[in-house]
């Protein structure tokens, strides 16, 4: 067992260097001034009281969780339905579009997405169609439209796997009982299907909210200079501008908000279980 | 008192990617009675209940539910509940929320939903069990809440798919009382379907016995055990002794050689029969008393009783030449091969039914490298057998043209017939290699398939019966020069249960009443 243990060493090495240590050094830079050298620290909370009381990157921060919410609720309501939908094809069906779901996620997403520049620009097939039902010069590109596209068309394969996943492991004989037990198609959804496939929803909820608040490349070709969210924020802040401290504490205060998120969903998870524990 | 019928099935048919699973199935069921559908698995028992159910539809017939065609309604409005298998509980509810289920559904109020979920968990031993998680509980509690959560709604008609099938010997046991005593108490219809016959025959008011699709016999369970209606239930149910017989005329049976007296009727004169004698309705006695003598074979203890297996009827046996010869394989040119053969016998009749493999099992025939003792596959075989008598040469060689020659006789092998056993066996003369022998690993197969030994009811010729081998040489020690081996049947055995020790080898007779002969008509198959 001892020996086991030890293949693991170098693993954990690994993790503290490529992901403790940078946590770490971001911490560090958060609460020190502009400046500093490796050796000598003078720590503030001044990019914090800077974050905090503009009004202008709250605005950042409340538009970031927006979209990442709409993002997550479309997403939602697009997924499972589809998700339902393959659970109940038939397995050779079911393999068939679960690749179809996995093959754009093959290629690169920054690819992917400057594909839609194309798709929404002026002139673009959509704006040509719109045209034709009279709607003429609808801006398409750099909008919010656009950017929640972009996110919807990224993080959807992540919410529908994982929801058909947890249909998928359903019990049949589950939904038999339920029919038997006199619920109606319908009642049958709502009373045992959704209830069992909300761990799978919560995970993609996880899985799709995570990335679309903290996402910076979608806004930044989709959205244009316009639209401005966090990650823009963050990127600008370490690649722009040199305000490594200011760019970590913005880091620090995101990891907070998605930690606190995080709490609450499992949460979530905890009350899906029938009944009490066995105290 | 005439019962009401709660559920006609008529003509129901049912198969699955064109194997038919149920063959025009028609039962009464009637109200208060606890039926059991008892089969093998795959006999269909369980696809009726799902019919039932409403799960699956069948491909034809009709189900009569309460004086109502139900056939094609689905499951959501029959007014029957089932336990499944495995229970199928809903993970995510509570023991209270999932006996509530379905009362929920009809929108009653809570207070009701509250007293009958509390009056439930009365009935089934689980007062203070209401909001446990149900993954906790243990298979037996399980068990029982998938039981009240069936029962709460107030069906007509309960069915219950193998629900014991998971439990352990003894949970299963005390689930067998407990679901009768539910059942004397709600006084509803139960439907239980098992493969287990004790199971059936402790719970049930009527057994409907199945196999293959069909139904076989419907009765209660001392009509089944004591009136099987024919072979398949009387071997499924219990312990028996099946003999083919005759029925000379009503009240007269003839078995063995012998003519006995019955109680059944109504058979053709002389219609050939299978008769079943329990194993405890036959009683040991002197041979001089008995009406069929045979020797105890085996006498073995098992707690409340012995289980005797006295022969009746002398097994058949036939004694073959094993003719030892000098190793004569075969070496090629340049020595790295190697190539071996037997000459053997076969029947004038058999000479059709040769062929490539069949001559190369028969004769043993085998070729190996000498370098790493690997086999070689044998590339062809040249023969040209007539079916008349005489010797025929058989050249046998792998692909790089190592070859050898040996010889098939045709002879014409008389069979060694028991009339009164119904079988027949024959053997014949072969050769062997002191090597064989020795290399053999499962010698008493392959001495079979070297002397081509078989045996088969005279009855029915497709029908083989079992050989046994007997011989008296030491494996390790043989030499060259002819072994007498003896290829021999063990006769028609009959199992006793009594409480009376027997010595093994004691010379026994048998007796029974003649209400203890259940006469049945053949099956046909």
């Amino acid at each position: 067992m001892k020996k086991f243990s030890q293949l693991a060493v170098p693993y954990i090495a690994w993790a503290v260097m490529m992901l403790i240590f940078p946590m770490f050094l971001m911490l560090l830079y958060s609460f020190t001034e502009h400046g500093n050298s490796i050796i000598s620290f003078s720590f503030t909370l001044e990019h914090y009281v800077k974050f905090f009381s503009d009004p202008d990157f709250l605005l950042i921060l409340w538009r970031s969780f927006g979209i990442a919410v709409k993002t997550t609720i479309i997403c939602l309501l697009l997924g499972y339905p589809l998700a339902y939908f393959i659970a109940r094809s038939s397995e050779k069906i079911q393999n068939i579009l679960v690749l179809c779901i996995t093959i754009p996620t093959w290629i690169n997403m920054l690819v992917r997405t400057y594909a839609w520049i194309g798709l929404l620009s002026d002139g673009g097939p959509f704006a040509r169609l719109l045209g034709l039902f009279g709607f003429e010069e609808v801006e398409l590109l750099y909008t919010e439209f656009a950017v929640l596209l972009g996110m919807v068309y990224n993080f959807l394969p992540f919410m529908i796997l994982q929801i058909n996943t947890s249909l998928c492991k359903m019990d049949q004989s589950l939904l038999n009982a339920s029919a038997d037990l006199g619920a109606t198609p319908a009642q049958t959804f709502w009373k045992v299907t959704f209830p069992l496939s909300l761990p799978g929803v919560i995970n993609g909820i996880t899985l799709v909210f995570l990335p679309a608040i903290s996402s910076f490349f979608i806004p930044k070709l989709l959205g244009g200079g316009q639209y401005f969210l966090i990650g823009n924020l963050i990127e600008n802040q370490f690649i722009t501008v040199g305000e490594w401290n200011f760019g970590s504490a913005i880091s620090m205060i995101m990891a907070v908000v998605m930690m606190l998120l995080m709490m609450v969903v499992k949460k979530l998870e905890v009350r899906n279980q029938g009944g009490k524990e066995e105290k | 008192m005439e019962r009401k019928k709660v559920i006609e099935f008529r003509n129901i048919a049912k198969s699955f990617d064109k194997q038919i699973t149920l063959k025009g199935i028609n039962l009464d069921i009637y109200e208060n009675e606890f039926v059991t559908l008892l089969g093998p698995s795959g006999c269909g028992k369980t696809t009726l209940l799902r019919i039932l159910g409403g799960f699956l539809e069948a491909d034809e017939g009709n189900i009569i539910f309460d004086g109502e065609e139900i056939s094609h309604k689905p499951p959501y409005q029959r007014e029957l509940n089932t336990v499944f298998q495995k229970y199928a509980l809903f993970p995510h509810l509570s023991v209270y929320e999932n006996i509530a289920f379905g009362l929920k559904l009809k929108k009653m109020s809570k207070d009701v939903i509250e007293q009958k979920v509390m009056k439930m968990l009365k009935l089934i031993g689980l007062e203070g069990y209401e909001n446990k998680n149900t993954t906790l509980l243990s298979g037996g509690q399980q068990q029982r809440v998938a039981i009240a959560r069936a029962l709460v709604n107030e069906p007509k008609v309960l069915l219950l798919d193998e629900p014991l099938a998971a439990l352990d010997l003894k949970l299963r046991k005390e689930m067998q009382y407990e679901l009768k005593r539910i059942q004397q108490e709600v006084g509803i219809t139960f439907i239980f379907v098992t493969h287990d016959q004790e199971e059936a025959l402790t719970m049930s008011d009527k057994i409907v016995v199945m196999n293959g699709g069909e139904i076989q016999q419907v009765g209660t369970p001392e009509e089944i055990y004591n009136e099987p209606a024919n072979r398949f239930v009387a071997n499924f149910i219990g312990e028996s002794n099946i003999l083919p017989g005759v029925m000379l005329d009503d009240y007269k049976v003839r078995f063995d050689d012998i003519t006995f007296d019955c109680v059944d009727y109504g058979f053709k004169k002389n219609e050939p029969v299978d008769v079943v004698i329990r194993p405890e309705d036959t009683d040991i006695v002197p041979v001089e008393q008995g009406k069929m003598t045979g020797e105890v074979l085996s006498t073995l203890f098992k707690g409340v009783h012995y289980e005797i297996m006295v022969e009746t009827v002398p097994g058949t046996s036939v004694t073959v030449d094993m003719r030892v010869i000098h190793n004569h394989e075969v070496t090629s040119e340049n020595g790295k091969e190697k190539i071996n053969a037997s000459n053997f016998y076969v029947d004038l009749e058999d000479v059709d039914k040769l062929d490539d493999k069949e001559i190369i099992a028969r004769s043993n025939a085998m070729a190996w490298s000498t370098e790493n003792d690997e086999y070689i596959s044998i590339a062809s075989i040249e023969y040209d057998i007539k079916p008349e008598l005489g010797s025929y040469p058989v050249v046998f060689s792998t692909a790089n043209g190592t070859a050898v020659e040996r010889t098939v006789f045709v002879v014409n092998q008389p069979f060694i017939k028991n009339e009164k056993a119904n079988e027949a066996i024959m053997a014949f003369n072969f050769f062997t290699t002191v090597d064989e022998i020795r290399e053999s690993q499962t010698l008493d197969t392959d001495i079979k398939t070297w002397a081509n030994a078989q045996g088969w009811k005279l009855s029915d010729e497709s029908q083989s019966i079992d050989i046994s081998v007997d011989y008296d040489f030491e494996p390790e020690n043989v030499k060259e020069g002819v072994y007498k081996i003896t290829f021999w049947t063990t006769g028609r055995e009959f199992k006793i249960h009594t409480t009376d020790y027997s010595e093994v080898g004691q010379e026994v007779g048998l007796t029974f009443f003649p209400e203890d002969i259940h006469v049945m008509s053949r099956m046909t198959y």
